[in-house]
């Protein structure tokens, strides 16, 4: 008890003062928060504040923002040439920033990351990432030993906490080999929670299945992986005719794509698991991530990073209601190696109309969840169509096969969607598609293709690795 | 033997076992009534027991070598914090308890130096360390916990009064102060007092067994407290003097004690098993 009151003292200091969080007493922290749930059954009183951060208040919110920002901007320019000569030229004082002044400083875009990305490192590398190559080419970004250590115990107090993972649990890790942070910050969660892990990879669905049922070994209860993934997986569970008694999974974490509410529910009622937890994050600003709510809000953690929502084409704060690309720039010192100031990333999302959402996420500023990519956004005479409002009427067809690929262009002002047949049920045509598209709004003209479409862009779930037996993955316990 | 009479001896039992059993009583009513508010992290471990004797070892010295008004005020900030605290889920509101706990300790401070003082410092001390035990065992407290605690205690005590006499030098100087940590009972030409290091240890240890092992813990720590606790610490004076022909001023009440509580700990250990841990106390208390 004492103990860990020094140690949430120190962790808790180091936060406010902006210091490099003490990572030895953070992992401890996670061992704590196990050792209370062992005795009580469930964290104290004050859990949610603990969880919720010093940010959530509204009150303090914008005097920690500012000074979160200058923090994070007066080591960048200490300590990047890139971001020296960006606020420069933008004649913006880091040590003077704030919330107005800093958009006089230009977003950040992918391809300046890939150009000038040793220019912008402000730590000793140590683990290069990259992203995935489904939206551009993929992205290296190197990230600090401190980085690889901090990650994963943030993620593992608050899961633990939230109840979500546990020392009885067995993950399977069905991500891109690419995402080697992501890979190893999982693998590193589930040492520090004390729970089972198998990094599995992306492999042939079918092989992805029978360890899902637990066929080598012990029966994954959460799976880590890609919405479009999952959908294979779904895809092929209800081609074998195998249902949730057929799995032990409870939680199902996605990231990386759109998740649509027609996956997010045959999983639940294909794989069993109670709880889909799509959350966002990219390699370019981890930590920095949201969470989805359950009435589909998009709640981005003020604790690690400030976000803004941006015309696309003035880049000026967007009004409620209004689409925009979701720009971010995550703290110091929670992004320490390869920091980005107001990083770009095309990520579509609108602002909720009302000020304050009602759920059970309300203390965290909210956005909509990811609408698409910008660049796949389609202008047609009745104004933008997004690639999530597609995907959504999609995927929700029934019968229909997941990962649901498509185009989508306009034609003479006219959406234009094409869609493979291997995707669709047999029963299901053009006119039929066109008239379900019209039922949820959408205007367009339909296309069944015999292949994939041509132009499309892959998803995760493409890139699978070649079947070479049936050995059972590394397990670590 | 001395001028120690059996009547002493008497009121020394009938004092003794109305604080002993009114903390051990006192902190298991309140635990079965009242639940503390607790951090969202953290559960009381072995390293806590460490500290709490580090301050039982290092307070008496500054007790000792500190002015005398430091005293009474360290030891009325602590009374008022820890009544605070365990008072919350009894009085919600927090001006009211504030104020009732305000006023119990300012009768403590009027009284001082009147015939009813000893009285109500014996109160204030049982209800302190009845919340005590509740703010340790409610976070996680164990008794196995509990007896290295009186273990500890008695080695101090063993130290502290048969090779370095410094608690007789901390009784005489705490006897004389508003807040007294010690239990001090005197009715007539009869007194005795029991101190308050060995209230909390009681307290504890029969908290601790109740929460471990339910009825059958108590029953076993209150036969520990009643005897070795309450009635063997006011005989052994006698006992002593009549072995070696002199009476001691004061007895090592956990020395005898902190044996006789490890021994009752493997008994139940050995036979009941593990200890419950708070969720299963609570979830039995709902069903």
């Amino acid at each position: 008890m004492f103990e860990t009151g020094v140690r949430q003292m120190r962790v808790a200091f180091a936060t406010v003062f902006g210091r490099p969080i003490p990572v030895r007493a953070l992992q401890r922290l996670v061992a704590d928060a196990l050792a209370t749930l062992e005795e009580f059954g469930s964290p104290g009183d004050d859990v949610q504040h603990l969880l919720d951060g010093p940010y959530a208040d509204p009150g303090l919110r914008v005097q920690l923002q500012v000074k979160a920002l200058r923090r994070t901007a007066r080591r960048m320019t200490a300590r990047s040439s890139f971001y020296r000569d960006r606020f420069a030229a933008s004649d913006v004082d880091p040590a003077r920033l704030t919330l107005d002044t800093m958009r006089a400083v230009p977003v950040t875009a992918r391809w300046e990351l890939d150009a000038h990305g040793p220019a912008m490192r402000c730590g000793r590398p140590f683990l290069s990432t990259r992203t995935s190559g489904t939206t551009a080419a993929p992205l290296e970004v190197w990230l600090s030993r401190y980085e690889m250590e901090l990650w994963p115990a943030l993620v593992a107090l608050s899961m633990v906490l939230r109840g979500e993972l546990g020392p009885n649990d067995h993950v399977q890790i069905s991500t891109n080999v690419r995402a080697t942070a992501t890979m190893q910050a999982d693998v590193e969660l589930c040492r520090l929670v004390g729970a089972a892990c198998s990094v599995v990879g992306l492999v042939d669905p079918e092989e992805g299945l029978d360890r899902l049922r637990g066929r080598f070994g012990l029966a994954p209860t959460v799976l880590n992986t890609y919405p479009s993934y999952l959908g294979a997986l779904v895809t092929a569970a209800r081609d074998r005719g195998l249902g949730p008694d057929d799995f032990a999974l409870h939680t199902v974490n996605v990231g990386g794509e759109m998740m649509t509410v027609a996956l997010a529910d045959a999983a639940r009622q294909t794989l069993g698991a109670s709880r889909i937890d799509d959350s966002y994050g990219a390699t370019e600003l981890m930590p920095f991530g949201g969470r989805s709510c359950e009435q589909g809000h998009l709640h981005l953690d003020p604790n690690l990073g400030y976000a803004e929502v941006l015309d696309l084409s003035t880049m000026e704060p967007v009004e409620p209601g209004e689409l925009g690309t979701l720009v971010v720039t995550p703290y110091f010192p929670y992004r320490e190696c390869t920091p980005v100031f107001r990083y770009d990333t095309r990520d579509l999302v609108r602002l909720p109309v009302a000020q304050r959402t009602t759920c059970e996420l309300a203390a965290i500023p909210a956005v909509s969840q990811i609408l698409g990519k910008a660049n796949d956004l389609v202008h047609t005479a009745d104004g933008p169509v997004t690639p999530r409002q597609i995907a959504e009427v999609l995927e929700a067809i029934p019968g229909v096969r997941w990962p649901v690929r498509f185009t989508a262009h306009a034609t003479g002002g006219r959406l234009r969607i094409t869609v493979p047949r291997s995707c669709l049920p047999p029963e299901v045509n053009r006119p039929g598609l066109a008239e379900t598209c019209a039922a949820r709004g959408i205007d367009a003209e339909v296309v069944v293709a015999v292949g994939d479409p041509p132009g499309g862009r892959p998803l995760r779930a493409d890139f699978v690795l070649p079947r070479l037996g049936r050995q059972p993955s590394v397990a670590v316990s | 033997m001395s001028d120690l009479g059996v009547s002493d001896v008497a009121f020394a039992l009938a004092v003794g076992l109305c604080l002993t059993l009114g903390a051990v009583f006192g902190s298991v009513f309140y635990f079965r009534r009242f639940r503390l508010a607790r951090p969202a992290v953290g559960v009381f471990n072995g390293r806590d027991v460490a500290v709490m004797l580090a301050f039982v070892v290092v307070m008496p010295l500054l007790y000792v070598a500190l002015p005398t008004w430091v005293l009474p005020t360290m030891l009325g900030l602590v009374f008022f914090g820890v009544l605070s605290v365990s008072a919350e889920p009894v009085l919600r509101q927090r001006w009211p308890r504030r104020g009732a706990i305000a006023t119990l300790l300012a009768i403590d401070i009027v009284a001082y130096q009147t015939n009813t003082f000893t009285i109500v410092n014996s109160i204030v001390i049982v209800l302190v360390c009845v919340g005590a035990a509740n703010l340790n065992v409610q976070g996680g407290f164990t008794l196995r916990h509990a007896v290295w605690f009186v273990l500890g205690l008695a080695a101090y005590d063993l130290v502290f009064i048969t090779v370095i006499p410094l608690t007789q030098q901390l009784f005489a100087a705490a006897e004389g102060y508003v807040f007294a940590p010690v239990a001090v009972v005197r009715i007539g030409d009869f007194a005795t007092a029991v101190g308050m290091g060995d209230i909390l240890a009681y307290a504890l240890f029969g908290l601790a067994a109740y929460k471990a092992y339910g009825r059958v813990g108590l029953r076993m720590a209150v036969a520990v407290v009643l005897v070795f606790g309450a009635i063997a610490p006011p005989l052994a004076p006698l006992a002593i003097g009549s072995l070696v022909g002199h009476v001691p001023q004061l007895i090592p009440a956990q020395v005898l004690f902190a044996p006789a509580a490890f021994a009752a700990y493997q008994v139940l250990r050995r036979r009941r098993g593990a200890e419950r841990r708070m969720v299963s106390v609570v979830s039995s208390a709902v069903a």
